[in-house]
């Protein structure tokens, strides 16, 4: 599903790499912890399987495709297989809840049958159905972060893609947002998610991919957090 | 296709009437450019008009030798008339031609009085479809072997057609240059209702939104804008021109003009479709540095 073979990154007017040699591969169906230390380089490593970023060399595939080969285009219609929950959650501000899930599908000419289907739905799944008619600057940021999730979830994407999800929850809600995903693995999702979350990390002995300065140090199956 | 229009036409309503004060200025300054736009084609329309009336006048008059027989000139006719750029050729024979300039002459007719016999040649009396080309349609004529002599004004037609080019050539360089003024006034505008969405443009980028999704919007208000500030425009123009024609009529009736409703109608139309291919080209152009994600 996922394929990084070679990668590295430098971001415009950076010298050091923010990944480095990376290679690395998921399969379709995988559920996948991204660790490591702040800065370690899990947001740049999620950027480029979306293509919010391109590689500085190696490729990247996702689904077969070589991101980097896209052409401009195409990259709307490929971004909108994958459900990505970014780590600044990237929600319109003055919308509400309900439009800022509806958005994902909006975007892809959907009819407001799917919409009025499909959006509650998806906001019922993170417990935030009663505020569908909030704007998104009044909810707190465990609230906003639900929506992000919902959001990512809504267009029932093959590939799951989320950047600290649960980083502003309390344990009871993070919990919560970690078994939905897990949900959506069951049902055939891939997903990748960038975590500090030790405890659920632990607890959950998936697949853990540990970066340190932008290398790739440990890859194991049923795997733990590991650091103090 | 249709839902996604109707669905940006609602969002421009919306984007436009949500930032009421800026649309109004930015409504007002479109407007402003637009009507000097009109104004400035109403002027040459009617420099154009002017240029058509002194143009029309030319035309040329061709003098037959003396003892052409009718066989000949009735060959000659045809052949002048089957010229390009001919529109009409009428023979006017030596005693209408003395008619003519009897009747020219008026109270002085008199000095007619003394011919023994008329002086006049025969002659033919051209005018011309295409009057750019008076030069050459009266070479071809004075190349016939039944042709004494042509005159067209020799040099006041050239100067005059030089004067009507060069005319023509400023209207439509002023027209052009406004219609660019208006084009980056309309992109400004819209550029600053771009600028304060940049960050929705880049979710919406992020989400899987193509180019021509978050364009629509942009696009639409352009077209909205562009088409209200030239329905202001057009009915300014139309008042100040009525007025103007008015004043013109009973004051100097010897000018030619362009009626109002003659000119509004292709103006007013002409402004509208402009005012929304202005507003399109417009959104277009402030759009574009920001769909680079
Ligand atoms: N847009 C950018 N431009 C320049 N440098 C960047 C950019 N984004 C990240 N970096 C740098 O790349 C390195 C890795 O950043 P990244 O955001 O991937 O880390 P992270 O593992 O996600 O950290 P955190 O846990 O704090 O989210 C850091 O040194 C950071 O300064
Ligand atoms: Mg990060």
């Amino acid at each position: 599903m996922v394929r990084f073979v070679n990668v590295t990154k430098i971001y415009p007017g950076q010298t050091k790499p923010s990944l480095h040699g990376i290679n690395l591969e998921i399969d379709r169906g995988e559920f996948v912890f991204i660790v490591g230390p702040s800065g370690a380089g899990k947001s740049t490593l999620t950027r480029l399987i979306y293509r919010e970023e391109l590689p500085t060399s190696g490729q990247v595939w996702v689904g077969g495709i070589n991101v980097a080969k896209l052409k401009r285009s195409q990259v709307p219609y490929f971004r909108r297989t994958l459900g990505v929950v970014f780590q600044d959650f990237k929600l319109l501000p003055d919308r509400t809840v309900f439009e800022n899930v509806a958005f994902a599908l909006e975007v892809t000419d959907a009819s407001r049958r799917e919409i009025l289907r499909r959006v509650p739905a998806a906001l019922e799944l993170v417990g935030m159905r009663e505020k569908a008619n909030q704007r998104a600057v009044e909810l707190s940021g465990g609230e906003q972060q639900r929506v992000a999730v919902a959001r990512a979830i809504v267009r029932n994407p093959a590939l799951l893609i989320a950047d600290e999800p649960t980083g502003n929850l309390d344990p009871e809600n993070a919990w919560q947002i970690m078994r939905i995903l897990l949900n959506i693995n069951q049902m055939g999702t891939t997903v990748i998610v960038a975590t500090h979350a030790r405890e659920m990390v632990d607890a959950l002995r998936k697949r853990v991919v540990a970066l340190e300065n932008g290398t790739i140090v440990r890859d194991e199956e049923r795997g733990v957090y590991g650091y103090a | 296709m249709l839902r996604s229009w109707a669905r940006a036409l609602r969002q421009a309503v919306q984007s436009i009437t949500r930032s009421g004060l800026m649309s109004l200025a930015s409504l007002a300054t479109v407007s402003v450019s637009l009507l000097v736009l009109a104004v400035v084609a109403c002027l040459a329309v009617n420099l154009n008009l002017m240029a058509q009336e002194l143009e029309s006048q030319l035309e040329i008059r061709a003098f037959l030798r003396d003892g052409v027989d009718p066989a000949a000139q009735q060959a000659l006719i045809e052949q002048v008339q089957a010229l390009e750029g001919v529109r009409s050729v009428t023979f006017i024979s030596k005693e209408e031609g003395l008619e003519i300039m009897r009747e020219r002459l008026g109270e002085q007719r008199w000095i007619l009085e003394g011919l023994e016999e008329n002086p006049l040649p025969d002659s033919l009396q051209i005018e011309l479809a295409d009057p750019h080309q008076v030069v050459a349609v009266a070479e071809k004529v004075a190349a016939f072997p039944q042709v004494e002599k042509v005159r067209y004004g020799q040099g006041i037609a050239e100067r005059l057609l030089a004067v009507t080019r060069a005319i023509r050539i400023a209207g439509l360089g002023m027209v052009l240059l406004l219609m660019v003024a208006t084009v980056f006034t309309l992109a400004n505008t819209i550029r600053l209702a771009v600028e304060a969405r940049r960050r929705e443009i880049a979710i919406m980028k992020l989400v899987g939104a193509t180019d021509w999704f978050i364009r629509r919007p942009f696009v639409m208000a352009g077209i909205l804008l562009g088409t209200m500030g030239a329905a202001v425009a057009a009915g300014l123009v139309y008042m100040g021109y009525r007025y103007l024609v008015r004043f013109l009529v009973t004051n100097l009736p010897f000018v030619p003009v362009a009626s109002p409703a003659e000119l509004m109608q292709p103006l007013g139309s002409g402004l509208l479709a402009l005012g929304a291919l202005l507003g399109m080209i417009g959104s277009w152009i402030s759009l574009r540095r920001y769909l680079q994600v």
